[in-house]
């Protein structure tokens, strides 16, 4: 008998890519290009105050003189002359789904959203290009003291002050070219505030779409969990394809207060053009807890290392993440972790799949600073190769600087392995739904950290597309 | 000149990608090297390789292509500062028992760079010892050597590196390789001398299962550096590497250690392990590691694993339950991991010469 050949096919993008024609006067939109006017105008359209113009402009003169890296994924197809960076619906942010435009509810509907604020999440914030379009949050959760607002709201209200205190302090223009790109021209984005002690017993999510053309998202995401608070937020981004270039520069900050802890998680699917150059970072107090959960599905090209400074003693981090590159991705992921507080510990757990030619790295730097005595570490990645045709590589960065600390490392890289899918044959199982077994499984470390709507979202990712596509 | 430079790099701001070393230094052609044994079926030759009965030119030039750890810097480098090239070329189905040995004596204002060139023709096996040494543990000077390889079919070789350089020395020790169908390369090397070293490694198993084995011990102390970089790169099909790398610092030693497997299309059925153990001694020293795999190839296996840190607290109790103190324990420990690399060494008079250094280092 024959033996058939079994593949993965590529994740099917189609529940993300459509999209509504954007209609005559709907939309306010910048010029492409980068320039201090347009950075001026998105500040003036926007309704900034004085400090964060010049805060724009300073970002800008940054941007102006760092260099592209030179280490990465190349990214010389993104001209950002080609790029408009403000695009935004002119009806404005509304607080029920009814009163949003007709299309672009229609859109966030596809996406299942609605459903999902009204079954699983306490909080909801809808991004549609550059702004914000629907932003609602639980009244229990309110009068919890929690704030979930949008970023334009809270650098101009009560909490103006909390948000310039730690706007861009953690991740400051000055650390990258996209960084400083973000500084100029961010619009949109979040801010979560939980007072001290308060648990937030079901997740706030953000949900992130771009649906323009040669447009660029630069939303910023600041959230501050205070002493002995609890959260999880859960931040969801799509595009559709076009034939040009798209840029998401968004900036994550994350403040962890004392004995607090914070779960951030992930499902990132952007189209197959967009150029995901993303920044994330939180700092932990004492005692403090830091989880990532990361799923990194989308784009054309992605940089993207959530990082962690484990500054308080005895405060934790534990990074899990899958990257699935198919044909035309180039998927640069991976962590950094900076331990400086005393007793702190951090674990790294990362799981990456190459196919139909796509490229995936995983790239960590785990960095162990001399004051952080009896620090422990671990970092662990896994790589699948499911064709001859695609890449995988790891380039685990570990700089260590005290003799009182633990650390270990573990890497592989291969195929499925035969024996496993021999066996499994040997129990009734047809080769297809064998290796696709192995995969999901492979999957398991982030999809089990999901709470269960996304990971079953992840899954259809991945496995319901494998089922029909093996044989 | 920058040596030691990865292939694929990683964040600037982590300084690993590569080394800077400055080429200020005045090469004045002292110091001695002596070939101490030259067995039966060994050859020793000059560059022009006139003197070697047992192989065409065709074959020197061969050999003058490989592409060395260091990169594309250190090799011109070499190719100015050394006038002559030692050849060593062991003769076709020659299995050559005794070693034989390279001494380089270098004292205190010493400076020399020097080129060597080893040939194993088909299906023969030598052993290479290299032994660079300086009477005075605190003689000041520079020692660097280019050291290429080429294993031929079926071929064996074992090379062999022992840095007992004074502690003012700066060393570069440039290593490349190429491993035809079924040969093997086996590199031992212990580096516990020298003030700055550098060590650059490529391997390229060219050859339908061609392997690399290589083993590495360090000692670092006082203020000493080692930058290291390995580069083993698996173009033939069912090739094999392995290479592990046990050491220690303290007091205010510094090491980089950069490790790449690279797994290249084609190489179907090849598996490559590299493994670092380091033993932290001292608050002030500074490791880095960064041991990478780049996999081009679905059929293959490629892993890396590190353990970097002090003491294991089971091991500590262990041997403090049988009345040693922590510092017995930790130089004991060390002594284990130097150890386990010099017993590959199957050489009475160097492994003297090591024994005698650690006990000197630890005094």
């Amino acid at each position: 008998m024959d033996r058939e050949r079994s593949e993965v096919n590529d994740i099917d993008r189609s529940l993300y890519d459509f999209r509504y024609e954007e209609k005559e006067g709907e939309f306010y939109r910048v010029k492409e290009g980068l320039t201090p006017d347009i950075v001026t105008e998105i500040s003036k359209e926007k309704h900034d105050p004085d400090w964060m113009l010049d805060f724009r402009l300073k970002s800008l003169q940054i941007y102006n003189d760092l260099k592209v890296p030179d280490w990465g994924p190349d990214i010389s197809g993104l001209n950002m002359d080609d790029i408009v960076t403000y695009v935004r619906h002119k009806t404005g942010m509304q607080a029920t789904w009814e009163d949003v435009p007709e299309d672009i509810k229609n859109t966030f509907e596809r996406l299942g959203i609605p459903e999902a604020e009204r079954t699983s999440l306490a909080g909801v914030g809808a991004q549609y290009d550059s702004e914000l379009v629907y932003h609602n949050v639980r009244e229990e959760v309110l009068e919890q003291g929690v704030i979930y607002t949008d970023m334009e709201s809270a650098l101009t209200g009560e909490y103006a002050d909390m948000v310039r205190e730690h706007f861009m302090k953690l991740v400051p223009p000055t650390d990258h070219k996209f960084a400083a790109l973000h500084g100029a021209v961010w619009s949109g984005g979040s801010f979560v505030y939980v007072p001290p002690g308060v648990k937030v017993d079901i997740p706030l999510q953000s949900y992130f779409r771009l649906n323009a053309a040669g447009a660029g998202q630069f939303e910023h995401t600041l959230i501050i969990v205070s002493e002995d608070a609890d959260l999880h937020f859960i931040e969801g981004c799509s595009a559709p394809k076009y034939n040009v270039a798209n840029l998401h520069a968004g900036c994550v900050e994350l403040f962890v207060g004392k004995n607090a802890r914070l779960r951030y998680s992930t499902i990132e699917n952007w189209s197959k053009n967009m150029y995901n150059l993303n920044t994330k970072r939180a700092i932990c107090e004492e005692g403090a807890t830091m989880e990532w959960v990361s799923g990194s599905f989308g784009s054309h090209v992605s940089y993207l290392y959530p990082m962690t400074i484990l500054k308080g003693n005895d405060s934790h981090c534990e990074f899990t993440g899958i990257t699935f590159a198919g044909a035309g991705q180039n998927l640069d992921t991976g962590a950094k972790i900076v331990h400086t507080g005393e007793r702190t510990s951090s674990f790294i757990n990362t799981k990456s799949i190459s196919k139909s030619g796509g490229e995936s790295t995983f790239r960590s730097a785990l960095t162990i600073k001399e004051k952080a005595k009896d620090a422990k570490a671990s970092v662990s990645c896994a790589s699948l190769m499911l064709d001859d045709i695609s890449r995988s590589d790891t380039i685990p960065a570990m700089d260590i600087r005290t003799n009182e600390a633990d650390v270990g490392h573990e890497a592989k890289i291969g195929r499925i392995s035969d024996d496993a899918v021999f066996y499994l044959m040997s129990r009734g199982i047809s080769e297809e739904d064998a290796k696709a077994m192995i995969v999901s499984g492979f999957a398991d470390n982030v999809s089990k950290e999901l709470p269960l709507e996304y990971a079953v979202e992840m899954n259809n990712l991945i496995q319901l597309e494998m089922k029909g596509a093996i044989g | 000149m920058r040596i030691n430079t990865l292939q694929k790099p990683t964040w600037n701001a982590l300084k690993i990608n590569d080394a800077v070393v400055e080429e200020s230094v005045i090469l004045n052609g002292s110091g001695r090297s002596v070939v101490e044994k030259i067995p039966a079926g060994v050859i020793i030759g000059n560059e022009s390789c006139k003197d070697c009965g047992g192989c065409d030119l065709k074959d020197a030039v061969d050999i003058r292509s490989i592409r060395c750890g260091m990169g594309e810097e250190a090799d011109s480098f070499f190719a100015r500062s050394s006038a002559d090239v030692l050849m060593v070329h062991a003769r076709k189905d020659r299995q050559v028992a005794e070693p034989v040995n390279i001494r380089y004596l270098m004292e205190n204002g010493d400076s020399n760079a020097d080129r060597v060139e080893i040939l194993a023709e088909e299906g023969s096996a030598i052993t290479v010892i290299m032994d660079y040494s300086s009477t005075k543990k605190d003689a000041k000077g520079f020692f660097g050597v280019q050291t290429k390889v080429r294993v031929s079919k079926n071929a064996r070789v074992h090379l062999v590196k022992v840095n007992l350089l004074g502690l003012s020395y700066l060393c570069l020790d440039d290593i490349g390789v190429t491993v035809e169908d079924g040969g093997s390369f086996d590199l031992t090397q212990m580096c516990l001398g020298g003030g700055r070293n550098y060590i650059g490694v490529a391997a390229d198993l060219a050859g339908y299962k061609a392997s690399f084995n290589g083993d590495m011990g360090y000692l670092c102390l006082g203020k000493q550096e080692l930058d290291m970089n390995y580069h083993i790169a698996h173009h033939g099909r069912k090739t094999g590497s392995e290479l592990q790398v046990k050491g220690a610092l303290r007091d205010e030693a510094r090491k980089n250690f950069r490790g790449t497997i690279d797994l290249i299309h084609g190489a179907r059925g090849a598996s490559g392990n590299e493994l670092e153990d380091v033993l932290l001694l001292s608050e002030g020293v500074v490791n880095k590691t960064l041991p990478v795999i780049l996999c081009d190839e679905e059929d293959v296996e490629g892993t890396h694993g590190a353990s970097i840190g002090r003491l294991s607290s089971d091991i500590l109790f262990y041997m403090q339950s049988r009345g040693l103190s922590k510092q017995e324990a930790e130089l004991l420990m060390t002594k284990a991991k130097l150890n386990y690399v010099r017993n590959l060494i199957k050489d009475e008079h160097t492994h003297g010469r090591i024994q005698y250094y650690m006990e000197e280092a630890f005094r």
